[in-house]
This record gives structure tokens, C-alpha cells and sequence, in this order.
């Protein structure tokens, strides 16, 4: 247990830029008290450097392409080969259908926030499970 | 507009009425607007202000309060056009057909996000994204699908552009359309073409600065009106709607419209035109949102600024010049992944407000666009809730039939005067592009979102499902999925395309395109030269981004 904070990157992978999800998550997580890295618009390769780069706890990914599938497992697979999988919470928000959710927690994702998500049970989720 | 003696008398016997009431109870609410007009709780004629000739008149006459044509819907319906592309143009083609034949009569192109920002499918940045969100408008070929035994000489299309690609996918289509016989010069559509919407409405990837976009445009509404190559087009179509998803109310949202439109007006006529010349084919795409009136009001103070606008501070003489016209879309962010089926009411309600509005065009929100791209059931749905509005209500039968109505029009008279204040505002900062670039514009997008979400999560703004009798996210629904093998489709297209075009000869025109944008000239002539040999979109936006270069938004957090 240390007085670290609590260490959040904010990305949107992909090309799509439907921004306003990512934005209000991001102030809501500022807002709590943690530390927040904005990544805006990254590649998954991106992703990763700097979430390694800024010992993040957990990534958060914003999509709104519908193409949440196959940038959650290119991250994913990513993260395992750098050997950091582990160590981070991948949290993801955006157009995601509620039939998605299983499949995406089974290939690593810690929780998927859809349209309507309150950002308290957001906040509360990542307070709750990183343990500092 | 009424007797000072009759008003005394009403004034009066009001006074009593007030002292009555004032002894009641009022249930716990705020009475506000969504833009947070205060609304008191009755409207009497001594709330109308001004000379009916000057403020509200006739349709088809200054100020247009009324509508832009004197017959509206008893002439003819609004259009009724629905925002659509899925996968590839194939299969967009077959959904647009399936929609004509149950009477839809316009088409609109909702394209991909590659599209949008000028990326190729072989890119990898954005491959995953093929076909996801849109129709994928790469080369001239994909135009050529989407419009198949389409009459686009009978049927306006909109194209869902925005000023960094809308020279390329635009004039793939006018090539298309020449191609195929056409005479370009009688052929009806829109372009988007709206700064803002790939800007604050959406962000951009790897697209040029803001000032670059503007001149884009321009050279857009340059090229087809004044200059007359497809003077029957509109050019641009300032698109309130996608900001105002995000969260700003109906004031900024006519405030951002008008000022951008005026940074247009401004460059065109620097360029050496007269406002009349080009502003008639000028149009507005405007968003139906969850306050009724509050929008019915919108439209109508749309109309009256627009007038004054180009009378006032153009000095426009051609009288069609002062007309407002607009496409509307009901609003996605006020839909619901839970109980989808009341996004069908929602849309009904909202949709009505943009024909008691005056709306010349109008989409309809599927019931499952809060979770995907809508299903043709979906979509359907959606049209036959406008056919229910035009053919079942008869709300067709008189003109602009809220006018009268003394809340309507005190209501309509505040959202004008707040505009106008807020668009002082905004021309404090400067021209569009200044207000994009210096962040001013992100902060106002900011704190909507802000608010917005605070208004959400107290429950000041209601989304029920949600804030109120909470149900859990849907399961139920179909999830309508995009063609898994668009991209290995679109990479195919755009290889064979490549095999076949004569890669000298668009070198060579490619090289003008440098020299042009270098100059700072009308892109148009070249960029047609430039996909009629087989230029696709990114081939074009690379040359762009290599003069222009490339512009990171100044979002704020």
C-alpha cells in the first residue's frame, strides 16, 4: 500500500472520431483524483509504449466504430507479449452491444461500458479493484 | 399587435388570475427550456411583441418566420432521407433501393470513418474500421456501385463529406455521373462539406488546419455554384446537428451554423463573387431534440435571423437569398441502449417537431442506432414513422400551424435574441477557422459535454431506462453486424483499380495538384482530373497533408 495514485490512460484506437465518451470519462476520472494520461488517437503499438512508459494501472479504450473486437485483441495480444497483460486493467466504453460484454471479458477485458454508463460506476469500479 | 385598451383590460383581469394561482402548489421541477429559457406557466397575447408584417409575415415572404415557400408541405412533403451506408457500396445500394421502393425520396451517403479523414483501406491505422460506420468511398469505382440503377438524375443524393475529402469522394461522384451520361450541370444533391463536424462534431485524424479546411470548402462552393459546373447542387450544408449531439443547446447551435456560415460568405466574397451569386444553394442541416417547442421555436428564429443576416449585413437583393432551408435528424445522443423500443416514440416525437418546424428534409432515427448501424427492420421503422407524420396525422393541411401560439411566438423571439448575442460572441474570437484553432470552440464543446453529464446524472434531464426506471442494457434486440469481409472487398477493389489505371499520366496530374494547393488555388478542376484516372481519396489527401500538413486538435479535457 503507497500514496501512489492511481494511473489511467485514455486512449481511442483507430480513426474514428467520435470524441465526446472519452472526454467525459477522462475529467470524471481527473476529477477522482487520479492521474490521467490522454492518449487521443493511437495505434495499439501506441498504446502499449506508453502505457508502459507511464506504468499505467489501467487503459481505458474508447470505441465507437463498432470495430471494438479486433483493436481489443490486437492490444491484448500485444500487452501478453511485453508481459505486462497482468499488471493493467483494460476497461472499455462506447457503441458496444450488451451481447458483446461475455465474449470480451472472456478475452481479458475487465468491464465494457456502453451508451447510458454513469461515470460514478466507472469510477467506482477502478477504486474499488486496483488495489494501491 | 393588439388594442392598447383590449391589452390594459387583459393585463388586469391577468393580474387576478396570477393572485389565484400563486395560491397552488407547483409539483418539485425546474420550468426551463433545454437551453435553460426561463418559462413562466401562461403566455398571453401581452407576451407578443412587435408588428406581425415585421416579425412573423407569410410563407414565401420576408422574414420567412413562416417557411421559405409559400405553399410548403401543401405543395409537396418534405424530403424524406435517410442517413444510411453499411459494409460496402454494394450493399449500401441495395439497402438505398429497398428503402426507394417503400418510399423514401432522397438518399443520403453515411460514409466510413476512412472516408472521413482520407485513408485508404490498405492503411493499417484504420483497416478494422472498413465499412464499420459507413458506406467505404475510396475510388470512383465504389461510385459507381453505390448508385447502380439509382435514377440520380430524378433522385437528389446527399454526400456525407466533409471539406478534407470532399473534393476527391465529390468529384468521383460528378465523374460517376458524367461517365454514365449525365449532364452534371442539372444534378441535385448536398454536400455536407461542414468545417465544424470534422472538427468539434467529430474529431479529426491526420486531417490539415483549420484555415486550410475553409479554403477547401470554399473552393468546393466555388466550383459548382458561381462558377456554375453543378450550379443546382448544395455546396455545403452547416450542420448544427452533429455539435449539438454533443451537448450544446439550441443557441450554440445556431450560433455555431450562422457563424460559420458567415466565414464562408466572407471568403467567397473576397474571392471576387456577389452574395448573391452563390448563397441560394447555401443549406443548414439542423438537429430535432427532446425539447418540443424549444425547437419548433428554433426553426422558426432560424428562418428570421437568416433573413436579416443576408439582408442586414449582405445587402442581399435576390429574395432567394433570404430563404433558410434545412435538412433535419432527429437526435441520436437522446436514444437508449435500453428499452430500445421507445427510441421509436422519442423519434416520432421529434421528427413531428421538425415538420410543425418547417423542415425541408428530414431523417428518422432507427431504434437500434444507440448500438449499431441500423437493421433494415430498423430502418423501416424509422421511414414509416415519417410516413405515419406526412399521410396519417394530416398536420400537412395549413402552413406553419403553431404560429399564433403565444408561447411559440415569445419562445421563438428569445431563441432569436440569445443568437444573436451568442454569435457576437463567437466573431469576438474570430473567423471560424480562428475559433477552431485558438481551442475557444473546444472549450464551449468541453463544458457542454460536462454539463450535459451532470445534468444526466442528477436527474435534472430525464432519459428514461436510464435515470429513471433503470432497466438493465438490452440483450433482446439484434445487433445488425457490417460484412466482416469488407476490407479484403475494399483492398480488392482499390488493387485492381490500381492494375488498370495508367500510373504516369496521374503522377503527372497529381504533381498539378501540388502546384495547386501550393498556390493556394481552386483544387476542383485538378482533383476531377485527378479520380477520373483512378485517384483514390487518400492519394489526394496525402498530397494535402504534405503542403498543408497536419493538423492536432487543441481538445480540452
Amino acid at each position: 500500500m503507497t500514496d501512489k495514485k492511481i494511473r489511467v490512460l485514455m486512449s481511442k484506437p483507430g480513426i474514428d472520431g467520435h470524441w465526446r465518451g472519452g472526454i467525459v470519462v477522462s475529467r470524471a476520472i481527473r476529477d477522482a483524483g487520479m492521474e490521467l494520461i490522454f492518449g487521443g488517437f493511437q495505434n495499439v503499438q501506441q498504446i502499449a509504449e506508453a502505457a508502459i512508459q507511464e506504468d499505467v494501472d489501467v487503459i481505458g479504450l474508447s470505441i465507437h466504430s463498432g470495430a471494438h473486437f479486433a483493436y481489443t485483441q490486437k492490444l491484448l495480444d500485444l500487452l501478453k507479449e511485453r508481459g505486462v497483460l497482468d499488471n493493467i486493467m483494460i476497461l472499455l466504453g462506447g457503441v458496444i452491444p450488451a451481447k458483446d460484454f461475455a465474449k470480451l471479458k472472456e478475452m481479458g477485458v475487465a468491464n465494457i461500458y456502453g451508451p447510458g454508463s454513469m461515470t460514478s460506476d466507472i469510477v467506482e469500479f477502478i477504486q474499488t479493484h486496483i488495489k494501491k | 399587435m393588439f388594442d392598447k385598451n383590449y391589452l390594459y383590460k387583459l393585463e388586469l383581469k391577468k393580474q387576478e388570475w396570477e393572485e389565484k394561482y400563486k395560491k397552488l402548489k407547483e409539483k418539485d421541477a425546474k420550468f426551463v427550456t433545454d437551453s435553460e429559457i426561463p418559462i413562466k406557466q401562461l403566455y398571453t397575447p401581452l407576451d407578443i411583441k412587435g408588428d406581425y408584417f415585421e416579425k412573423v409575415g407569410f410563407p414565401g415572404e420576408p422574414p420567412y418566420t413562416r417557411g421559405p415557400y409559400p405553399n410548403m408541405y401543401r405543395g409537396r412533403n418534405w424530403t424524406m432521407r435517410l442517413f444510411s451506408g453499411h459494409g460496402t457500396p454494394e450493399e449500401t445500394n441495395k439497402r438505398w433501393k429497398y428503402l426507394y421502393e417503400n418510399g423514401e425520396t432522397g438518399f443520403s451517403a453515411a460514409v466510413d470513418a476512412l472516408t472521413f479523414n482520407g485513408i485508404d483501406p490498405t492503411n493499417p491505422d484504420g483497416a478494422p474500421e472498413v465499412g464499420t460506420s459507413g458506406v467505404p468511398l475510396y475510388c470512383i469505382d465504389s461510385l459507381f456501385a453505390l448508385t447502380e440503377d439509382i435514377p440520380i438524375d430524378k433522385v437528389s443524393v446527399a454526400l456525407v463529406v466533409e471539406p478534407f475529402t470532399c473534393a476527391p469522394v465529390c468529384s468521383m461522384y460528378f465523374n460517376m455521373a458524367k461517365m454514365r451520361g449525365y449532364d452534371i450541370s442539372q444534378l441535385l444533391g448536398t454536400t455536407q462539406n461542414d468545417i465544424l463536424t470534422m472538427t468539434v462534431g467529430y474529431i479529426p485524424y491526420k486531417n490539415s488546419p483549420p484555415n486550410h479546411l475553409l479554403r477547401l470548402a470554399c473552393d468546393f462552393i466555388e466550383w459548382t455554384v458561381p462558377m456554375k459546373n453543378v450550379p443546382k447542387w448544395h455546396p455545403i450544408n452547416f450542420t448544427g446537428y452533429n455539435y449539438r449531439e454533443g451537448g450544446i443547446d439550441a443557441i450554440q447551435e445556431l450560433g455555431f451554423v450562422f457563424a460559420s456560415a458567415c466565414s464562408h460568405i466572407d471568403n467567397l466574397i473576397e474571392r471576387g463573387w456577389k452574395i448573391d451569386d452563390f448563397v441560394n444553394r447555401l443549406a443548414f442541416h439542423l438537429a430535432a431534440h427532446k425539447d418540443f417547442f424549444e425547437e419548433i421555436a428554433k426553426y422558426r428564429a432560424a428562418r428570421r435571423i437568416w433573413a436579416k443576416l443576408m439582408k442586414d449585413r449582405y445587402n442581399a437583393q435576390d429574395t432567394r437569398s433570404l430563404q433558410f432551408r434545412f435538412h433535419v435528424q432527429t437526435a441520436g445522443s437522446s436514444l437508449t441502449a435500453q428499452l430500445p423500443m421507445i427510441n421509436i416514440v422519442r423519434t416520432a416525437i421529434q421528427g413531428l417537431e421538425a415538420n410543425l418546424g418547417g423542415c425541408q428534409s428530414l431523417h428518422t432515427n432507427s431504434y437500434d442506432e444507440a448500438i449499431c448501424l441500423p437493421s433494415e427492420e430498423a430502418a423501416l421503422v424509422a421511414l414509416r414513422t415519417q410516413q405515419v407524420i406526412s399521410d396519417e396525422t394530416r398536420i400537412t393541411n395549413t402552413i406553419d400551424p403553431l404560429a399564433g401560439s403565444y408561447y411559440i411566438e415569445w419562445l421563438t423571439d428569445e431563441v432569436e435574441e440569445r443568437v444573436w448575442k451568442y454569435m457576437d460572441k463567437i466573431e469576438k474570437v474570430g473567423t471560424i477557422d480562428k475559433a477552431l484553432s485558438t481551442g475557444w470552440l473546444y472549450k464551449e464543446m468541453r463544458d457542454a459535454f460536462h454539463k450535459r453529464r451532470i445534468r444526466l446524472e442528477n436527474g435534472e434531464e430525464t432519459m428514461l431506462g436510464v435515470n429513471k426506471y433503470p432497466v438493465s442494457y438490452d440483450t433482446v434486440t439484434d445487433v445488425f453486424r457490417t460484412n466482416e469481409k469488407a476490407i479484403e472487398i475494399e483492398v480488392n477493389r482499390i488493387m485492381k483499380l490500381k492494375e488498370r489505371r495508367d500510373n504516369t499520366k496521374l503522377e503527372k496530374i497529381l504533381d498539378k495538384l501540388r502546384n495547386v494547393c501550393e498556390k493556394e488555388e481552386n483544387v476542383m478542376p485538378i482533383v476531377m482530373e485527378a479520380t477520373k484516372e483512378g485517384a483514390t481519396v487518400q492519394e489526394v489527401c496525402d498530397i494535402y497533408r504534405e503542403i498543408y500538413g497536419i493538423w492536432e486538435p487543441p481538445l480540452a479535457i
